[in-house]
């Protein structure tokens, strides 16, 4: 058993697919949803974001059951409470 | 609001720049905080002053009803330690 995750050398040089990192390092300054693992989710501008996975959100709506039930103008986000960030505009 | 993302290189820079200003603090258990913040560390323990406290009581079998009732318990406190891993959110400019 390797330790290290298969190369896919087609993929990377195709350029379609990369890492979790460059992920995050993409969606900075777009608009994402945020879902904790207690449902709740947060739809923002992201400003950015580290490695515990803390999020600062810019024009932040917060959904429960699917309505806005908050706006906060910036938020921080603990990254704990983090289950998923989904990128609402292609990256 | 919008000059302000240019000062913020790291999550923990929004929560800095809300020294010594009212903050809001959501928090885990249905509870959230709404006061004055002297003091953060990188747990988000948070030192708070002036603090008052909203904690959402749920009631899921009331009797008379039928569906479960919502009630909000608030409290004012002077000075407050929290402990970081109950933070959820801080947002500056409390309401």
């Amino acid at each position: 058993m390797s330790a290290s995750p298969p190369q896919d050398q087609a993929g990377a040089s195709a350029g379609t697919v990369g890492t979790p990192a460059d992920f995050l390092k993409g969606v900075i300054g777009k608009r994402v949803v945020v879902r904790l693992t207690s449902g709740v989710d947060y739809q923002g501008l992201l400003s950015c974001l580290d490695g515990y996975m803390n999020i600062a959100l810019e024009q932040t709506e917060e959904y429960v059951d699917g309505a806005v039930v908050n706006r906060y103008g910036d938020a921080f986000i603990r990254g704990n409470n983090v289950l998923y960030i989904s990128a609402m505009e292609s990256i | 609001m919008a000059d302000l993302s240019a000062q913020v290189q790291e999550p923990f820079d929004l929560v800095r720049l809300s020294l010594s200003e009212r903050v809001f603090v959501k928090l885990k258990g249905e509870r959230s905080l709404v006061g004055v913040l002297h003091a953060y560390d990188g747990h988000m323990n948070m030192i708070m002053s002036d603090v008052e406290e909203t904690i959402l009581l749920v009631e899921p079998e009331e009797e008379v009803n039928g569906a479960g009732t919502v009630q909000t318990v608030k409290r004012q406190l002077e000075m407050l330690f929290v402990r970081g891993d109950s933070v959820i959110l801080v947002s500056p400019g409390a309401r």
